[in-house]
């Protein structure tokens, strides 16, 4: 590998990366600013990667297969918004156990239909279709790094845009966000928090599915683990992006970033393969710690 | 028939066997200021959560402008024209001033999107037209005390509200925000508002109300009018027997001084003026030394310094001449400290707990043998205090179930059994009913009496006149206002300190804490 071209791909597929972080994080971006610790991000994201490659491989239609995908983790999200919301339970351990039952059903699934409890390689199985801008490739960079991605990695970034405004120009935003800073407040309105809760759930579930499903449709395959600690990154994304879509835009670029490098590095430098693998994480712990240095020094740091 | 009926409204709570309401009938008439009165758990907040649809009765009738109502939820009182200003507020903090007043039934433009620009104007208009003062476009936590509670009113009208309820509207307010709510008030009455004000001050229901309805225990045990009645009345009516509040002002001798603040400042970084600024204070032997002043004025950090819970960025505290700058809570009781905080469902009590476990918490190493807690040791020492303090507990009851009263009562037992001859009360009557206030002054006078020092933090000026041998005012981290309390100290004068119209601070360094200004 000639050190010349070296960023130019690692930058292309930083962006390919950064798509299922920046997806589950927006997702949890709502949970979040409703006043919940939603970590069923990675399991959610999961039944999503699981049930979008299946469903598309038995239908033959991409379509079908991200529409039953989404379809299921939302339902999956449903039920743990129930629990959590209706039952009261406390949604800390009911996402524990989102994740742990979605670890469960896609391994019994798995080996019930295919009879095989390790990767799973689908022949029939339609390609993500990408997109070119021949005007736009012409750039140097610009068109080297953005072009040429599958759509889902556009509808990410759309994803983004879309929540923005939801956030902050709808009465459901200003009503999601006041569940989450003041739950009485929303009450003494005559609104339900636990409605707008439900709500937020919800859509963390639909965009976890659609998480999900690009992992495992651009790979054309499942395999155990394929979501690999995204849910949990992503989440570390929404903290470090000050819970707002553009500061997770930016902190989805840096773990897009730190996993690309990581892939690429394995072959260009000379350190242990592991060190190399566990760089995403690092970079997650440095970040997250960094983060709360600052927030500390911001908020608190009286001097003496 | 009355503008507002309410008949036979019984309300009981299953989970706890309280009976809240027991049949009780309220008549409001309408344009009229009605005052509901009594102590805490009379009834009357459960009341007004019936009538604003936060609860449910379990029999009775409403009646409102001659037709009998069902009041599912708040938002059916709204409809019908009914609205409530709670006394914490509701407001979402990070939110503007129209967000909040908007929030629930904003305007839109295509369907979905909050027309932001008809929500400011708006509420402009609103507030404009009732003569408030606040900017809809600023933020809630911008705002003093005051202002949030006209945006809670300013709420209620945007969504036409022509009965208004009120709880306990003044307990957070200062003597001025509080003349400044009885000009709304009245303002509203000319408007043809009707308001239900509940509130258990006497003066405010003489000032304002036009009849008054008196609760205890879950019934209704008096109507009058208000020019019918005095005050010694009504609080007989409300406690059972008679209690007011002496005010005390005998001259008295001090003796050595047992605590002191030299120059104590708390600076924070990204902020110009200090927290605290050169506070300099003494309390004496057999002195009641008493700080008043509004909330964010340097009240809690105060507290927080005497009891160790923060650090002075400079600055000396002593106890008994002894330096204790550096020193933690736990160092601090261990060299004579006793201290009632003011939030004391978290600082003050852990609500999970056991009372026993609450109360032997600051000198558990007592009963200690072998490192193991003697049980029967601690149930003894509780026992003692429950019924010495006449506390409506059980030694092994989590303190969370008991009542606001009965847990400061028990914080109360456990401070004052440290015997020490300094202790320090933050805001000790907040929420407490005329019965459990009454029981705190007795306690704090027992102790001057007995030749401790006792320091009161509290934003009631009425505590502070009636109790306090020297009163302090403090006003944006300084201490404007040092005043030995005599017959010229009056509530519009501390008033004026605690609003920073007037200020007696010397320059830095200059002020010595024994000159005492004669009010």
């Amino acid at each position: 590998m000639s050190n010349t071209s070296f960023p130019i791909p690692m930058l292309h597929s930083t962006i390919r990366i950064m798509a299922p972080f920046l997806l589950a994080a927006i997702g949890g971006l709502f949970t979040e600013l409703a006043g919940m610790l939603n970590i069923a991000l990675e399991g959610l994201m999961l039944i999503g990667a699981f049930f979008s490659v299946v469903f598309a491989a038995a239908t033959g239609s991409l379509f079908l297969g991200i529409l039953l995908g989404i379809g299921a983790s939302v339902a999956a999200a449903y039920v743990f918004g129930f629990i959590s919301l209706n039952l009261r339970a406390n949604i800390f351990i009911t996402g524990l156990a989102t994740n742990l039952f979605a670890e469960g059903l896609v391994m019994v699934l798995a080996f019930q239909i295919f009879g095989n409890k390790g990767v799973i390689r689908f022949q029939n199985l339609p390609k993500l279709p990408v997109l070119s801008v021949p005007a736009i490739q012409r750039i140097p960079v610009l068109g080297d790094v953005f072009v040429g991605h599958n759509v889902l990695v556009y509808v990410s970034w759309v994803m983004v845009v879309i929540a923005a405004i939801i956030i902050y120009k709808t009465a459901f935003g200003l009503r999601v966000r006041g569940t989450g800073s003041n739950p009485d407040a929303i009450e003494a309105t005559g609104l339900s928090p636990r409605r707008y809760r439900m709500y937020a759930i919800l859509i963390s579930g639909f965009t976890c599915g659609l998480a999900g499903a690009i992992l495992s449709l651009q790979m054309g395959a499942f395999v155990p683990g394929i979501t690999a600690g995204r849910g949990w990154i992503a989440l570390v994304a929404i903290y470090l992006g000050n819970k707002t879509p553009h500061g997770i835009l930016i902190a989805c670029i840096v773990f897009g970033f730190a996993e690309s490098f990581s892939n690429y590095a394995q072959g260009a430098i000379n350190v242990p393969a592991d060190f190399i693998l566990a760089f995403p994480y690092i970079i997650t712990v440095v970040a997250m710690i960094a983060y709360s240095i600052v927030r500390h020094y911001r908020l608190k740091g009286s001097e003496r | 028939m009355a503008y507002l009926q309410m008949q036979g409204i019984t309300k009981l709570y299953p989970t706890s066997g309280v009976l809240a309401n027991d049949g009780v009938d309220l008549a409001v008439d309408e344009n009229e200021i009605h005052a509901v009165i009594g102590e805490n758990g009379a009834g009357k907040s459960t009341l007004m959560k019936l009538l604003y649809g936060l609860e449910h009765p379990d029999g009775g009738e409403i009646t409102f402008r001659g037709e009998t109502v069902v009041i599912k939820d708040p938002f059916a009182a709204n409809r019908l024209g009914i609205g409530m200003v709670h006394q914490h507020f509701k407001l979402v903090s990070d939110f503007t001033v129209a967000e909040n007043v908007v929030l629930g039934s904003e305007p839109r433009k295509r369907g979905l999107f909050i027309d932001r620009q008809t929500a400011v104007k708006d509420v402009g208009v609103v507030i404009e037209e009732h003569g408030f003062s606040v900017d809809p476009k600023r933020r809630i936590k911008d705002l003093t005390v005051g202002q949030m509670q006209q945006v809670e009113i300013v709420k209620m009208l945007y969504r036409n509200a022509e009965l208004l309820i009120l709880d306990e509207p003044t307990s957070v307010l200062t003597e001025q925000e509080i003349e400044r709510l009885f000009v709304t008030l009245r303002n509203l009455l000319e408007r043809g508002k009707t308001i239900i004000l509940i509130t258990h001050k006497l003066e405010e229901v003489m000032q304002m109300s036009h009849r008054v309805t008196v609760m205890r225990g879950g019934k209704v045990v008096a109507v009058r009018n208000t020019s019918d009645v005095d005050k010694r009345e009504l609080s007989r009516l409300m406690v059972g027997k008679d209690i007011l509040l002496e005010v005390n002002r005998e001259q008295k001798t001090f003796g050595d001084p047992i605590l002191e603040l030299r120059d104590i400042t708390i600076r924070c970084r990204g902020q110009g003026r200090p927290l605290l600024d050169t506070i300099n204070l003494q309390v004496r032997s057999g002195e009641l030394v008493g700080i008043a002043g509004v909330g964010g004025n340097g009240l809690a950090e105060i507290e927080d310094v005497i009891g160790g819970l923060r650090h002075a960025s400079s600055g000396q505290i002593f106890l008994h001449g002894e330096d204790v700058t550096a020193l933690g809570p736990e160092d601090l009781r261990e060299v004579g400290l006793a201290y009632v905080p003011a939030d004391r469902l978290h600082r003050g009590a852990s609500l999970p707990s056991s009372v026993r476990e609450n109360c032997i918490v600051t000198k558990h190493h007592d009963f200690l043998k072998a490192g193991v807690l003697q049980r029967r040791n601690t149930r003894e020492f509780t026992e003692e205090l429950i019924d010495h303090f006449s506390i409506d507990a059980a030694e092994g009851m989590p303190v969370g179930n008991l009542s606001g009263g009965n847990i400061q009562k028990m914080i109360l037992a456990r401070e004052l059994a440290a015997d020490t001859d300094f202790i320090l009360f933050s805001e000790p009557t907040w929420g407490l009913d005329i019965a459990s206030s009454q029981f705190v002054y007795e306690r704090m006078l027992e102790l001057r009496a007995r030749g401790a020092g006792v320091l009161l933090i509290s934003s009631n000026l009425d505590e502070i006149l009636g109790l306090a041998d020297t009163i302090l005012v403090m006003y944006r981290g300084r201490v404007v206002g040092r005043l030995e309390n005599t017959e010229a100290v009056t509530k519009e004068i501390i008033g004026e300190y605690m609003l920073g119209l007037r200020d007696d601070s010397e320059p830095v360094g200059a002020a010595a804490p024994s000159e005492v200004h004669r009010g």
